[in-house]
């Protein structure tokens, strides 16, 4: 018989992201993603300047800051056509990729790792042999025997002190967990690094947006940083060679640690490969604009059906018919009234709460859908769409990773295995790879570009009396995000915003269908259902955002999370 | 001489939660400091708080609070009373993570020695609401408490002459605390 199991790890005020899995002969034969917190965030927005939408849809969520202010005067310049200068362009994308990298890193390190590593084997492990396997894998200067030493130092300190603290709740001894202890004492020898370097792109995003993590320097039209190379107080090239020092710092990181870290430990665990495909429709935005009218980009958008990565559709700008045509959000089994599913910019956020219902209504999440069938977004989804596409760069450091990890998995692993629960996390690493080298090269072209003698940063908005319609999109570290504004008289009269995890964390559909979230976890392995380490894995790699809410610390301790074997 | 950051946290956009960002824009816009104290508003940072605690030698968090005290109580909170918090299993890294934050920056050796939770418990989280009086009203007491602070590691501070407005950006038009 199944057993039901709840995964909710928050508090009543807090309320995010709640799982429910149900679990037959050790396996998960179904599934509930579910968002317990209602947000309707969107609804402040109607009546407001949309000149100024961007600076509350930044405080949607404390993570994903940059991107909603992005893809807030995106939206507003579509529905305006207006063009972007190319210096705000440049400025921009350079934000994205530096926020990106540091969302990556973090990612992986802090939310990720210590699913696969297994801390309390690390004062068993050989510094010396740790080291001498990490010189094989690359030259990176933190890999001697003294910094393993001195990590594992940190790792016995903790445990001898007996105040395991943020290694309370891991799953140490899970049988699922399969490093060496070498291998364990190099990947967190890795975490603690990476804390530095995660705060280096950081510093990149306060220089360029003037502040982090709420940037002040987006207008609808451009940007408002100044370009003066020689004045004090503008963008000068005394401020662009700072951002030019850090992403150089931040770079080998990504390359000689962070990449090679996840496949070693991909090639290590190669039997999740198998596991978590879930949904294998993907949909990917196009971004980092390379002109002023967002037709040429660096990163390749589009959609793939069925998993089927011989036949890819690309999206040619942000406003792609497809796309646009393609959305709609159903509310069955969401907490919200109304029947059919709509168009974002026809949209509605009217909450109709029931209680948590396994075949009715039971999350505040909508089910977003394109062409009425459920899509997968998120760095996977870029990479396969860029792959199949044939795009240059993606297929670099793609072929890359794979050869790696094949060769540490000592069996090939193609492109297609991609489609998985470590699919997704291999992903997210080539993508911090290209955003790595990318970087360098948009940094030159605004370079270069001001040298020319051009140093406009902004077109001024205009709007016009009747009604207008915009949609922004953008490839966010956690895929592809949309705002969608209706516009009349200069004021917002209509606001949406479908987001990542929203169409990741999407509840089942009129017909049935589950979202990704729900259908990567059918089939997965459950050895032991009060320590559902191999669900948290699943979901991890998707790296979710749910409310993107509220912050309240409760003194009692209630946010532990409590996992209720039904 | 130490470093001294005060950090307004929680989100802007839903009700009493505010109170952080709120009284951080507050402070810097009637006071003053010395050399090594900052103030900022960071929103809701999750595990990011972490990029913003490392190399600091005094945290002071102002946030709301859920302690079953009347709305509007003002509690401090030490390192020590906040670290008592067992972590959560994640599953997303947005959730609220002070003591998480506290415990990864010190693996990495930069932790903040002192950390300090301004703690001002809250009434309603409703979006797009305004603070609510009670927690308004909790302003003063709030800031003074994180005044006594700064003054206890070394930092120095003075009311400026001339206030300069408080940018509450979210609340437009809404009653503010007079200064």
């Amino acid at each position: 018989m199944a057993k039901r199991i709840t995964i909710d790890p928050i508090s009543r005020i807090e309320g995010h992201l709640r799982v429910d899995v149900e679990v037959e002969n050790g396996s998960v034969s179904n599934s509930w993603a579910s968002c317990t917190m209602w947000r309707g965030i969107e609804n402040i927005l109607k009546g407001r300047d949309p000149r100024e939408a961007w600076l509350f849809t930044q405080r949607f969520c404390g993570v994903c800051t940059t991107v909603h202010a992005m893809a807030s005067v995106r939206s507003v310049e579509d529905a305006l056509k207006l063009e972007i200068p190319l210096n705000a362009q440049y400025i921009r994308n350079l934000i994205l990729i530096n926020h990106g990298l540091h969302d990556h890193i973090v990612h992986f390190y802090h939310l990720s790792a210590l699913d696969f590593v297994d801390i309390l084997k690390i004062p068993a492990a050989d510094p010396a042999k740790t080291s001498a396997l990490a010189e094989s894998l690359t030259n990176w200067p933190g890999n001697s025997k003294k910094a393993f030493l001195a990590a594992q130092d940190k790792v016995k300190a903790v445990a001898a002190s007996g105040q395991l603290g943020i290694f309370t709740n891991g799953y140490w001894g899970h049988p699922a967990m399969k490093l060496s202890p070498e291998v364990n004492l190099l990947a967190f020898a890795h975490y603690v690094q990476a804390l530095e370097y995660q705060r280096k792109s950081v510093q990149a995003v306060a220089i360029l947006g003037s502040k982090s993590p709420h940037i002040q320097n987006l207008t609808v039209g451009g940007v408002s940083n100044a370009i003066n190379l020689d004045s004090l107080a503008t963008l000068n090239m005394d401020r662009l060679v700072m951002i030019k020092k850090l992403m150089d710092e931040v770079k080998p990181f990504i390359d000689q640690v962070y990449l090679p870290d996840v496949c070693a430990i991909a090639g290590m665990y190669s039997d999740w490969f198998n596991y978590g495909a879930g949904v294998t429709n993907y949909l990917a935005s196009p971004d980092l604009p390379t002109d002023s009218k967002n037709t040429k980009f660096d990163l390749v958008g589009g959609y793939i059906m069925d998993g089927n990565l011989s036949s890819v559709h690309r999206f040619d700008g942000f406003r792609d018919k497809a796309f646009v045509d393609g959305v709609t959000e159903g509310v069955d089994h969401a907490w919200y009234k109304g029947s059919e599913p709509l168009h974002p910019w026809k949209g509605e956020t009217e909450p109709e709460y029931t209680d948590w219902q396994a075949e009715g209504k039971y999350s505040w999440v909508k089910a977003p859908r394109f062409n009425g069938k459920p899509m997968q977004v998120g760095p996977l989804a870029q990479i396969l769409v860029g792959y199949a596409a044939g795009d240059p760069l993606t297929r670099k450091h793609t072929d890359k990773a794979l050869d790696l990890i094949s060769t540490v998995a000592g069996h090939r692993i193609g492109v297609e295995k991609l489609q998985s629960t470590m699919g997704r996390h291999v992903a997210r690493a080539i993508r911090a790879s290209m955003l790595a080298e990318l970087g360098e090269k948009h940094w030159t072209l605004l370079v270069n570009n001001i040298a020319s003698g051009d140093v406009a940063i902004h077109n001024n908005p205009v709007f016009p009396s009747g009604e207008i319609e915009g949609v922004g999109v953008h490839e966010a570290p956690r895929g592809l995000l949309s705002h969608w504004s209706v516009i009349k008289g200069g004021k917002l009269v209509n606001y949406q915003a479908v987001v990542p995890s929203t169409w990741n964390g999407s509840p089942r559909d009129a017909k049935g269908q589950h979202g990704p979230y729900e259908a990567s976890l059918l089939k997965n392995p459950i050895a032991d259902p009060v320590r559902p380490l191999e669900a948290i894995r699943t979901i991890h790699s998707f790296d979710p955002c749910m409310a993107c809410a509220c912050h309240t610390f409760d003194p009692e301790g209630k946010a532990i999370a409590t996992v209720k074997v039904l | 001489m130490k470093k001294i950051k005060i950090c307004g946290v929680g989100s802007v956009l839903l009700g009493d939660d505010a109170v952080g960002p709120y009284t951080a824009r507050w402070i810097a816009a009637n006071y003053e400091f010395g050399e090594g104290v900052e103030v900022e508003d960071l929103g809701t940072p999750g595990l990011d708080l972490i990029a913003y605690m490392t190399g600091i030698d005094v945290l002071i968090l102002i946030d709301s609070v859920e302690n079953r005290e009347p709305a509007g109580t003002v509690t401090v909170y030490d390192k020590a009373a906040i670290t008592r918090q067992r972590p959560a299993v994640r599953l997303d890294p947005h959730s609220p993570c002070i003591t998480e934050s506290i415990f990864v920056a010190e693996l990495a050796g930069d932790g903040p020695e002192d950390v300090y939770l301004i703690g001002v418990t809250g009434e309603q989280l409703e979006v797009g609401a305004p603070l609510s009086d009670s927690v308004r009203n909790a302003i003063p007491l709030t800031v003074q408490n994180v005044l006594e602070r700064v003054v206890l590691h070394g930092g120095s501070w003075k009311k400026r002459e001339t206030a300069i407005e408080s940018d509450i950006w979210w609340e437009a038009a809404q009653m503010r605390v007079s200064a």
